[in-house]
């Protein structure tokens, strides 16, 4: 009987991540040449790349590619500063290894759409160092000063004698070379990769059905398994009879793990049904009475409470608003969401005495081995976590519940096992967003400026699972995102924050902090400007004076939506700007709303000025996500807690965006050369609060809490 | 033993008759470019073709598909060159890609019966395949982009 689970990963997480700095040491990654077996000699400079003599580049792609392009973003940078033929290139999964961590906070992850931003700098150094190498190797056996040679596209020019060398004719002599500590980069005039219209690498497997996600990976020997997990948050199931199951033909055996049961058959429907006929009930626990009203009136009752703990303070708010003679003051709700990834969670995991190797749609590699070595204790060097494409991510993925639940059930039948969660299981066993509760209050002067803003975020962590030792002293800084640091220059600001604990499991969500608490400050503005008689995007110009940056984008986003002009017949329009992971955006919605709250989104417009872009057509397609993620948590779904456990079960009551509800959109990028932002989340985040304000100057209706269903509006 | 006929090829299963078709192609057969997305046709990952119809495999039980022929995303050409495929590849049209094969495969049904779809026509033939990264403005375009491909090549 094996006890332990998801609950004990919630535990083992929350030290383990504790850790960040124990260094392991993987062998993985060193010597991918298969003497006697290959006529291909590689070079191998770095953990990032290898370089064939066949002319392969293959780039070690340490990020996840899970729909935002990184696979083909990366890949062009560093095989741009390497001067790389594009036509050759390759991309690979890394493999867990600290080689592979980001650097800005030492942890192997992919999220907070930090790849592009953390990466740019070290994966511009890894290809410039190759290159310096295959220059040197090349300058040395044409005996000429490597000053004189270039790289271009998989090849060494010595431009004096018109002499050229491919790269792969001079790998093996640059292997013997010592890399530089730092290669001189490109500037940026010389780029040939980064800020061009390449086509993704993922594309065509993406296309025919070869592209393997976790769901999708064989081993042989594999088995599969269905799991069940008590519905009700800290429930236990009721004792049940194994043996009707184990005699069912293909089951292999019934695995009890804390708070859950699963099912090993020899395929994965004849686990699935031998589950279903456990017939398994729930023993109540303590929260068997939660619910949602419960949580959020919680949340009210600190809104109000003492207990909050300051986090921003420039001037006197405070004093400010206590002595105004008139206050504005709005309370906004975000609800619980679900990540809801395409991809229901799954992991294969293959444990033996002395090895365990997991093979995982994963955002998290890291912790994931973390958690397989609580579990195996295995040393680090035994542990194995290879990553395949993810179907979504979203956040979902940083946790490795499903991998330690593979880990356990392979380990209980002695076998390789593909763990596959249900859909509903997905749905009512996620780390949710939480609700979030935004209270902002305003000064305003006889001109309808604010003077003063003070703003309250009342949430429960978002970072716990993720990064524990990151929440301290009653601050989550994720949570806090968008509040505090807000683009608009305030001569009196006070922010604080009540962290909530609540018996549901929650984490981080794309957009993360900034899209509750954007949400809320893009409304008040918007508010505060309607309150003045003033136009929301002159408004928000003059509390931008001075932030060129942010200025451009927000002029370039009211032009290009014509915002001076009125939009045709009953179309009304709204617009909201934000600054986050760095990264300034402007969208303005335009839409049309029915007599019975049918909203149609005809077209968004979003100006973005994201520093250097990298790859512009990915950044594109992720503007379009966004608007999706956007328009979805929005209007549409929502998760509700009942009677201890989640509501929603699958797609039908857990609504997303449909392909009729799909706006236009129009993305306009400002050319800039400043530190690049990151993509994967920016696009969601002013895309509810310009929603919202649109529904205002279409209804004259302030909607503060979502989604907009909860209100009878709905998406056509 | 079950007898099916996918991609042209014959097979021959050993399962309960009432097993989802959509486990049967992953498991049986190897071929996992068949996603399951919800189990319940509410996310149209799972979508094949039988007799050129387009089938959710995941409550399609596989006795339904015995003497039929199937066509999973692996047998709408050997080599991308479907201009639905093609289409793809020039619109860059996947994200995370779970759902695309899914979405292709409702595509082909569309585009057999309405070879020039407008928005319309599109926005209601493949409101049933969900993306929850919002490939959505790109499938538009691509399926436009295979119809104009299909009418100066003729239909494949």
């Amino acid at each position: 009987m094996i006890n332990v689970s998801r609950r004990q990963f919630l535990k083992t997480s929350a030290t383990a991540a504790g850790g960040l700095l124990l260094g392991f040491h993987l062998p993985f990654i060193s010597d991918p040449v298969q003497a006697g077996t290959s006529p291909v000699i590689t070079f191998v400079p770095n953990a990032w790349l290898r370089i064939g003599s066949d002319e392969t580049v293959t780039v070690i792609a340490s990020q996840a590619e899970m729909g935002q392009g990184v696979y083909t973003g990366m890949t062009m940078i560093i095989g741009d500063e390497l001067g790389a033929d594009w036509s050759h290139v390759k991309v690979e999964n890394a493999p867990n290894a600290p080689a592979y961590r980001n650097p800005r906070i030492n942890w192997q992850f992919t999220g907070n759409a930090e790849s592009t931003r953390s990466f740019y700098l070290p994966l511009r150094k890894a290809g410039a160092a190759a290159r310096e190498m295959l220059i040197a190797a090349a300058a040395k056996q044409w005996s000429v000063d490597p000053s004189t040679c270039r790289a271009y596209k998989g090849v060494i020019l010595h431009s004096p004698t018109g002499r050229r060398m491919s790269f792969g004719a001079v790998v093996s002599e640059a292997a013997k070379l010592k890399p530089p500590d730092n290669p001189p980069l490109k500037d940026r005039k010389e780029f040939l990769l980064i800020g061009k219209p390449l086509p993704r690498l993922d594309t065509p497997s993406k296309t025919n059905g070869s592209a393997i996600f976790g769901i999708d990976v064989s081993v042989p020997g594999m088995v599969h398994a269905a799991i069940q997990q008590v519905p009700e948050f800290g429930a236990t199931f009721a004792p049940f009879g194994r043996e009707s199951a184990e005699h069912q033909p293909g089951v292999i055996g019934v695995v009890p793990l804390e708070g859950a049961v699963a099912v090993v058959a020899e395929s994965y429907w004849l686990a699935r049904r031998a589950l279903d006929n456990l017939g398994l009930s729930v023993e109540p626990g303590p929260n068997k009475s939660l619910s949602t009203a419960q949580i959020v009136e919680a949340h009210r009752q600190a809104m109000g409470g003492e207990r909050a703990v300051k986090v921003t303070q420039i001037g006197d708010a405070k004093a400010l608003i206590a002595k105004a003679t008139e206050k504005i003051e709005a309370v906004y709700e975000s609800p619980f969401q679900a990540h809801a990834t395409m991809e229901p969670m799954n992991c294969v995991a293959h444990v033996t005495a002395d090895r365990c190797e997991v093979w995982a749609p994963t955002q998290g590699q890291e912790l994931a081995q973390i958690v397989v070595a609580s579990i195996t204790k295995l040393p680090p060097e035994k542990i194995r976590i290879n990553r395949t494409f993810l179907g979504g991510g979203f956040g979902r993925r940083l946790l490795a519940d499903f991998v330690a639940q593979a880990v356990l059930i392979s380990k209980a039948v002695g076998r390789p096992v593909k763990l596959i969660w249900s859909r509903e299981e997905d749905m009512q066993h996620d780390f949710y967003r939480p609700t979030v509760l935004n209270r902002l209050v305003a000064a305003v002067n006889d001109k309808g400026f604010p003077v003063a803003l003070q703003q309250r975020v009342v949430s429960a962590s978002q970072l716990h699972h993720v990064a524990p030792q990151a929440v301290k002293d009653g601050l989550d800084p994720i949570c806090l995102e968008g509040a505090g640091e807000i683009p608009y220059a305030l001569p009196n600001l006070f922010v604080d924050f009540t962290l909530m604990q609540i018996p549901v499991p929650t984490s981080v969500w794309r957009s993360t902090g900034y899209g509750p608490n954007v949400f809320a400050l893009e409304s008040f503005i918007d508010e505060l400007a309607r309150r003045g008689r003033r136009d929301p995007y002159e408004y928000r110009r003059v509390l931008l004076a001075g932030n060129k940056r942010a200025l451009r984008v927000l002029d370039l986003v009211a032009e290009k939506s014509g915002w001076g002009h009125s939009p045709d017949g009953n179309r009304f329009r709204g617009i909201a700007f934000a600054h986050c992971y760095g990264a300034f955006i402007g969208q303005v919605v335009e839409i049309s709303v029915s007599s019975n709250k049918e909203i149609k989104v005809h077209r968004v417009v979003a100006a973005l000025d994201c520093g250097q872009a990298v790859h512009p057509d990915g950044i594109r397609a992720q503007m379009e996500s966004g608007v999706t993620w956007g328009l979805t948590a929005g209007v549409k779904s929502e998760i509700i807690f009942e009677n201890g456990k989640v509501a929603q079960n699958n797609f039908h009551d857990f609504e997303v965006l449909r392909i009729p509800e799909m706006p236009r959109v129009e993305t306009h990028i400002v050319e800039s050369h400043e530190a690049p932002g990151g993509m994967g989340e920016v696009g969601a985040v002013p895309l509810i609060p310009a929603l919202v304000n649109a529904v205002f100057a279409a209804t004259g209706r302030r909607l503060r809490s979502l989604p907009l269903h909860r209100h009878g509006f709905s998406l056509v | 033993m079950i007898s099916l006929i996918v991609n042209k090829k014959k097979y021959e299963v050993d399962v309960s008759p009432d097993t989802p078709l959509l486990w049967v192609i992953r498991e049986n057969l190897g071929l996992t470019g068949t996603k399951y997305g919800c189990g319940m046709a509410q996310c149209g990952a799972c979508t094949v073709h039988i007799n050129g119809e387009a089938v959710r495999s995941c409550v399609a039980p596989v006795s339904r598909a015995v003497g039929q022929e199937v066509t999973t995303i692996e047998g709408l050409s050997p080599d991308l060159s479907h201009p639905l495929q093609r289409a793809w590849i020039a619109e860059d049209v996947p994200q995370c890609g779970y759902c695309q094969s899914g979405q292709i495969m409702a595509a082909a049904v569309l585009l057999r019966e309405k070879p020039r779809p407008t928005d319309e026509d599109i926005d209601r033939a493949m409101a049933g395949n969900l993306c929850r990264c919002g490939t959505y403005p790109r499938i538009r375009k691509a399926i436009h982009r295979a119809a104009r491909m299909m009418a100066k090549g003729g239909v494949k």
